[in-house]
């Protein structure tokens, strides 16, 4: 685990020198970003910079802070200090030169209007929409246009909002949490579609729960925790740090400092008999656990669960920037 | 850019069968009923046939309700996180309210112009200046409900709205003198509607039927209820914004 803050440390150092040049022509840039409700620190000093054509994924568990931080990007709410710029304008400024579209977590669809209507509608509204048509087909429901939006599916009504926040030909698509009412297929096709954007050199960020969705789409992740970023790196970094596992078993006889220095462990929790082994290399360490103690048994081993990869890296996190 | 957008929004608002049966059938019917009830009677004082003055009572009450329930209709685009979509587009607050009162009034049109089409075709004549008076006038007399029904739609819920609207519809209806003439009504009752929009709404009406063409009275009363009413719609909205 501690592998995990090396490289995100270093990818800081090393972008250090850049990220200054980055950001004069930065895509998101997000200042000391502030905002509290109440007691709660929503959003508890946030800094990012996004580079044009980056593919962002901004993960976290519930209450991090991220549609928070995504609210205040889009001008939907004020941050209490801080501040956020969209390839340098101000976040109202961007949305009504339609440099930015967004898909909104709980956002519906208008009950008695069409999936062409609907897209039309906040077409009208932008300076310099895409033709409907090509919205509707970059989003992949061109078949569904004269559709009521009462009678779609929650992948479709997904999508439609895709259409929505691309009809304004956005510079930066802003989506949170996408693909929360999606099947596996839908998440698919969804993010196929998404593709076809980035692919025309278009930035995105995304907030989202999935793992693998950051893993298969973003150049970069994102991640927060209690309204702070705990953890920005490549998704290979991430990858490394969250692809451990967790090994359990019943060994009488093994000491903890004994199973410290099994290969491939990097965490030791012992209760009696019963040992938890965090590992980088599961295979190596049952292999030579199993020569050494050949009475070892109830033996377990499963993949670290994002939850506890979550865990891990925060408290990693917070240990390094100490 | 608006026109798509109002065009759009007036097409959802007469979609809706709560829209068809108020504000399309509902007035033509009241009218036909009254009108066979009393139409032949004359106004109090006056050669004038109910039947006229009916008319411009129930093209007041199908103008109102179109005005005031399309309004009050963004309760559930509200509900809907609707508005928050809007705010990402360039629509502006005072934008998104001109944008709705004037699709309020664009949808009252065809509610007005129905029911005196039925006057026509019940044998009301009106010169060329009565007509105008009775559709354009009273048409343009709509703007405050289509600012209440806005109100309406900031301050209720999707589920609360019905209950609003249908609470205005029977205190301006019949308060306001529409289902029955306030010539019947007792003094205090009298003075009571004389307070109402909808009193003045139809008022435009009677009084191109009754040969008076003095609007002024009108005109100030209906002008006094939209600056308050949009004075409330500015600053409510104002807060949602900031909140949300």
């Amino acid at each position: 685990m501690n592998e995990m803050s090396a490289p995100g440390a270093s990818r800081h150092a090393a972008g250090a020198g850049d990220r200054s040049a980055v950001s004069a022509g930065a895509a998101v840039t997000l200042s000391g970003l502030r905002k509290h409700y109440g007691e709660v620190r929503a959003v508890d000093g946030v800094d990012l910079v996004i580079a044009p054509g980056e593919v962002v994924a901004l993960l976290g568990p519930n209450g991090a802070g991220k549609s928070t931080t995504v609210d205040m990007l889009l001008g939907l709410s004020k941050p209490d200090g801080g501040s956020a710029q969209i390839f340098g304008q101000q976040p109202r400024e961007a949305v009504s030169t339609g440099t930015v579209g967004a898909m909104l977590q709980e956002g519906s669809l208008l009950e008695d209007a069409t999936v062409g209507e609907t897209v039309a509608m906040i077409a009208s509204l932008h300076r310099r929409p895409m033709p409907v048509a090509e919205a509707l087909g970059r989003a992949g429901i061109a078949d569904l246009a004269s559709r009521r939006c009462t009678k779609l599916s929650g992948g479709q009504k997904q999508r439609v909002r895709f259409a929505v926040a691309l009809v304004c030909d956005p510079d930066l698509l802003v989506l949170d949490e996408p693909t929360s009412a999606m099947d596996v297929g839908s998440r698919r096709e969804f993010w196929q579609s998404m593709q076809q954007f980035t692919a025309a050199g278009k930035t995105v960020l995304f907030a989202t729960h999935y793992l693998d969705e950051a893993e298969e789409f973003a150049d970069r992740v994102v991640l927060m925790r209690g309204g702070r970023v705990v953890a920005d790196g490549s998704v290979a970094e991430v990858r490394a740090a969250v692809s451990g596992r967790t090994l359990r078993a019943v060994v009488p006889g093994l000491t903890e400092a004994a199973a410290a220095g099994l290969p491939g462990v990097n965490t030791v929790e012992m209760r009696a008999e019963r040992v938890e082994l965090g590992c980088s290399n599961s295979d190596a360490t049952v292999r030579a656990l199993l020569s050494a103690y050949p009475q070892a048994r109830d033996i377990e081993i499963r993949a670290v669960g994002l939850e506890e990869a979550f865990l891990a890296l925060t408290a990693d996190a917070e240990e390094a920037t100490r | 850019m608006k026109t798509g957008y109002l065009a759009l929004e007036a097409k959802r608002a007469m979609r809706s069968p709560r829209f068809l049966i108020f504000t399309l059938v509902f007035p033509v019917v009241l009218f036909l009923v009254y009108k066979g009830l009393y139409g032949s009677a004359k106004v109090q004082g006056t050669d004038i046939t109910y039947t006229a003055y009916l008319m411009c009572s129930m093209a007041a009450f199908g103008g109102f309700m179109a005005a005031m329930s399309t309004g009050a209709r963004t309760a559930i685009e509200r509900s809907a996180g609707w508005q928050r979509q809007l705010r990402l587009t360039p629509l502006t607050p005072r934008g998104y309210l001109f944008a709705k009162a004037a699709v309020g009034m664009l949808v009252a049109l065809p509610s007005i112009v129905l029911v005196s089409l039925a006057g026509v075709f019940s044998g009301v004549s009106l010169s060329p200046v009565g007509w105008v008076q009775v559709v354009v006038g009273v048409w343009i007399a709509t703007l405050p409900f289509s600012v209440l029904g806005l109100l309406i739609g900031q301050l209720a819920t999707a589920e609360s709205m019905q209950v609003y609207t249908s609470g205005l519809m029977f205190l301006f209806g019949l308060l306001g003198g529409l289902w029955i003439p306030v010539t019947v009504f007792p003094n205090w009752l009298a003075s009571v509607a004389k307070v109402l929009p909808s009193y003045w709404l139809a008022d435009v009406g009677h009084a191109a039927v009754l040969g008076t063409h003095d609007l002024g009275r009108a005109a100030e009363v209906l002008g006094i209820w939209t600056l308050a009413l949009a004075f409330v719609v500015v600053r409510r909205y104002q807060r949602d914004s900031a909140r949300a």
